[in-house]
This record gives C-alpha cells, sequence and structure tokens, in this order.
C-alpha cells in the first residue's frame, strides 16, 4: 500500500495529518485571488470585488455576475474556474425553470454547485481554484452564501475571500449593523475592500433586494 | 387545430390567437393561452400538440437567457427562431418530432420581425403569417387587409379580424381572442 505522504505520488489521498493537500492548495489560490465581499441585511445583499488593476488599454474584468433574475454571484481565484462555475450556477438555474417552472431557491443552487465542487476533492483531478459567494432572494428571504474549492458552504451575513481576506472580514465586522442602508454597505465594502489593499481600488457590486426580488450589477466606479 | 396570426407592422409586430383546445370532436378548453412571451421583446404563438409547443417555448427560453447571459446581450428574433427551429429539426431527425406550427413574433435592433417554425425546422419570414387549422380562413382576411404602412393599431384589428374570420368557419378555433403587441423599442443592448 502506497504511503500517502506530503507532495508524495497519491497527492489527492489524505496525508498523514489528515488533510486533502490539493483542497489545501486551492484554498491557498483562493487566498491570491482579489478581494471580495458579501454583505447582507434582511432587506438586501451586496457583494463586491475589487477588480484588480489593469494596466492601460486592457479592458477590466467583469467580477460581478447574474445567475438568473433573482440571484448573483461573485468569486476569487482563478478567474477561468470561477467562470467555468458561474457557468455551472446559471446552467443549474434554468434546469430548474424548465423542470419546475419556478425560479430557483438559493440552498438547492448553492448545493448543487457544493456537490459539484466536491466530486472535484474525490479523485485524481485538480480542484477548482475559486470560491464562489452567492447574493440571492427566494422564499426564504434574502440569502448570502459562500462555497469553497471542498465544497464547504456557509450561509451569513458578511463573508470575506481573496487576498487579504481575514482583515477585509475584520473591517466588516466592525462596521456591521443589521439596519445598515444600501448606500452605508457600499460604502463599507469599499471601505474594507480599499483598506485593506492600500488605497483606492476598482470595485464592482452587485445587490439584490427584498422588495424587487431582482439582482443587478452597478456599473464600474471608476477610481 | 387552433388559429394563430402574426403581423409585422412599421412600428412593432402583433400576434393573436383563439382560445379553444379541441380533444377529437370535444372542445377541451375555452381559456387557453396560446400566446407565450419568451421576454419582453418576443412572444411566440402556438399551434399543434400543447405540451410539445410548451415544452419547446420553455427550452428556447433557458437557452436565450443562458446566451445572452454569457455574451451580454439578447438574441435577436432571427436568431431566436432559428434556434427554435434547430430544437425542433433535432427532434424530427431522431423520429421524436415536435408535433407545432410557432408563429415567432419580435422586435429587435433591426425593427419588427415575424417567422414561422413548422415541425421540420423550417423557418420562413414574411410580413404576416398564420397557422393552425384556421390558417387557410385567417390568410383570406390577411391577404385582403395587409398593407406595408399598417400601424401597430391597425395591425392588432386586422389581426383580430382574420382570427375573428377563422373562429366563423374552423370548428378548431373559437372562444374568444387574445392579442399581444410588441412595439418597437423595447430591444435593450444590455442584459440586466
Amino acid at each position: 500500500m502506497a504511503v500517502p505522504e506530503q507532495g508524495g505520488r497519491m497527492p489527492f489521498f489524505y496525508n498523514t495529518e489528515g488533510r486533502l493537500i490539493q483542497v489545501d492548495y486551492a484554498l491557498q489560490a483562493v487566498g491570491r485571488g482579489s478581494t471580495t465581499i458579501g454583505l447582507r441585511t434582511k432587506d438586501f445583499a451586496l457583494i463586491s470585488s475589487q477588480v484588480k488593476p489593469t494596466r492601460s488599454l486592457l479592458e477590466p474584468a467583469e467580477k460581478i455576475f447574474v445567475v438568473d433574475d433573482h440571484v448573483g454571484a461573485t468569486g476569487s481565484g482563478y478567474i477561468g474556474d470561477v467562470n467555468t462555475l458561474i457557468d455551472e450556477l446559471r446552467l443549474a438555474a434554468q434546469r430548474h425553470r424548465l423542470a419546475y417552472d419556478e425560479p430557483i431557491d438559493v440552498g438547492t443552487l448553492s448545493r448543487g454547485l457544493s456537490q459539484y465542487l466536491h466530486s472535484f476533492t474525490m479523485y485524481t483531478v485538480r480542484p477548482f481554484g475559486a470560491s464562489i459567494v452567492l447574493a440571492g432572494a427566494d422564499e426564504l428571504g434574502i440569502q448570502l452564501v459562500q462555497v469553497d474549492p471542498s465544497g464547504t458552504t456557509f450561509k451569513g451575513s458578511g463573508f470575506a475571500i481573496g487576498q487579504y481576506a481575514d482583515e477585509a472580514l475584520e473591517a466588516i465586522k466592525n462596521g456591521y449593523r443589521p439596519d445598515l442602508t444600501v448606500e452605508q454597505a457600499i460604502a463599507l465594502n469599499t471601505q474594507a475592500i480599499e483598506g485593506v489593499n492600500g488605497g483606492k481600488s476598482q470595485i464592482e457590486h452587485g445587490i439584490v433586494r427584498k422588495e424587487t426580488r431582482k439582482f443587478e450589477r452597478l456599473a464600474l466606479v471608476e477610481n | 387545430m387552433t388559429t394563430t396570426v402574426g403581423i409585422r407592422s412599421k412600428d412593432g409586430v402583433v400576434l393573436a390567437a383563439d382560445k379553444r383546445a379541441s380533444k377529437g370532436f370535444f372542445v377541451g378548453s375555452k381559456v387557453v393561452q396560446k400566446i407565450f412571451p419568451l421576454d419582453d421583446t418576443i412572444a411566440v404563438a402556438i399551434a399543434g400538440q400543447m405540451s410539445d409547443a410548451e415544452y419547446l417555448v420553455s427550452l428556447a427560453k433557458a437557452e436565450r437567457r443562458l446566451l445572452a447571459l454569457r455574451r451580454g446581450y439578447p438574441l435577436s428574433v432571427k436568431e431566436s427562431a432559428k434556434l427554435i427551429a434547430n430544437i425542433a429539426y433535432s427532434g424530427m431527425k431522431s423520429y421524436n418530432p415536435f408535433f407545432v406550427e410557432l408563429v415567432v413574433a419580435g422586435v429587435d435592433r433591426e425593427g419588427a420581425h415575424v417567422y414561422t417554425n413548422d415541425m421540420s425546422g423550417a423557418i420562413t419570414s414574411e410580413d404576416f403569417m398564420s397557422s393552425g387549422s384556421g390558417s387557410p380562413i385567417a390568410y383570406g382576411v390577411l391577404e385582403q387587409g395587409y398593407k406595408p404602412d399598417l400601424t401597430l393599431d391597425d395591425a392588432k384589428k386586422l389581426g383580430e379580424a382574420a382570427v375573428r374570420a377563422a373562429m366563423e368557419r374552423d370548428p378548431g378555433s373559437g372562444n374568444g381572442v387574445d392579442v399581444v403587441a410588441l412595439p418597437n423599442g423595447r430591444w435593450h443592448a444590455e442584459v440586466n
């Protein structure tokens, strides 16, 4: 029996400490991505992502994605992996409409994504190097969910992924109040992203509100 | 069974359809909706097997939404008609045809368009089109009344008149008319 060891021949097995190193590496890849924040109150959910400083003549990359009328998503990590996962989400949303003639709920959507990601931790393949933050509205209210490369899903009111995520989350925690207005939330996310990245950044926002149940991308703010 | 009509006017398109669903010689329903919107800009009037048509329309809706999200702008009427035709064609080629005849009408960047799709996957585009068992009668009214400079309001009246004429003589059509008008200028370059 081959002994699985750190970086050994069987990298997809548990190592001697009981860790899946491929999944750890995937999380490290996410940690190198651009700072991305999700914030939720009972009235709305806001997702914000730093668009990495681009050189001149280059169009800024799209970081906030419409998944369906009522759900949006953003991600951090390898952008190709993020795009693939977004496509998977959009497909799931439309399949649900086809099957039930109703918009998909965020729980079902994130569970599908989680199972998809998890399947890549079981075999000799590279797990996705991307985490996704979903913001949506459904029968249960406003939802904010983070899904990691391992398939681990978190539900909550504040998330940060990517570079300096811990510091950004700290800033969000300190500034969070349950009665935050949309404007205050945008300011808080902007402050957090700019604070940890040392100065003005291009940030893209997306918001879903309880009254409308519609997800909308906000125009990229040029700084 | 059914009579559906699509008319292209200078400021939009009109779809009209009767409300009868037939079960052989029996009137199965008197309140059937035969016009389905794909979005704000395009609608489809269906004739033939209801289940096939509804499934085809929902599938087209899903595929259109996905492509629009991926590429960042919505599908034109022509692209939508071709999408539906391709689904119908693959059905026919796999010996499982969709028993439908659809009128696809809508507005896009270029203006108003009317297409018909049949179960073989063929598409044709003309200024006005009709499908279903009452279409020969509806065409009589359309041929008499259609003019290229029709306003949207005139087109609505002509569409309704065509379906009403068919309802008088075609036993497969009846129980009232639904009319949908899609004015030009609803097309948006942006998705969301």
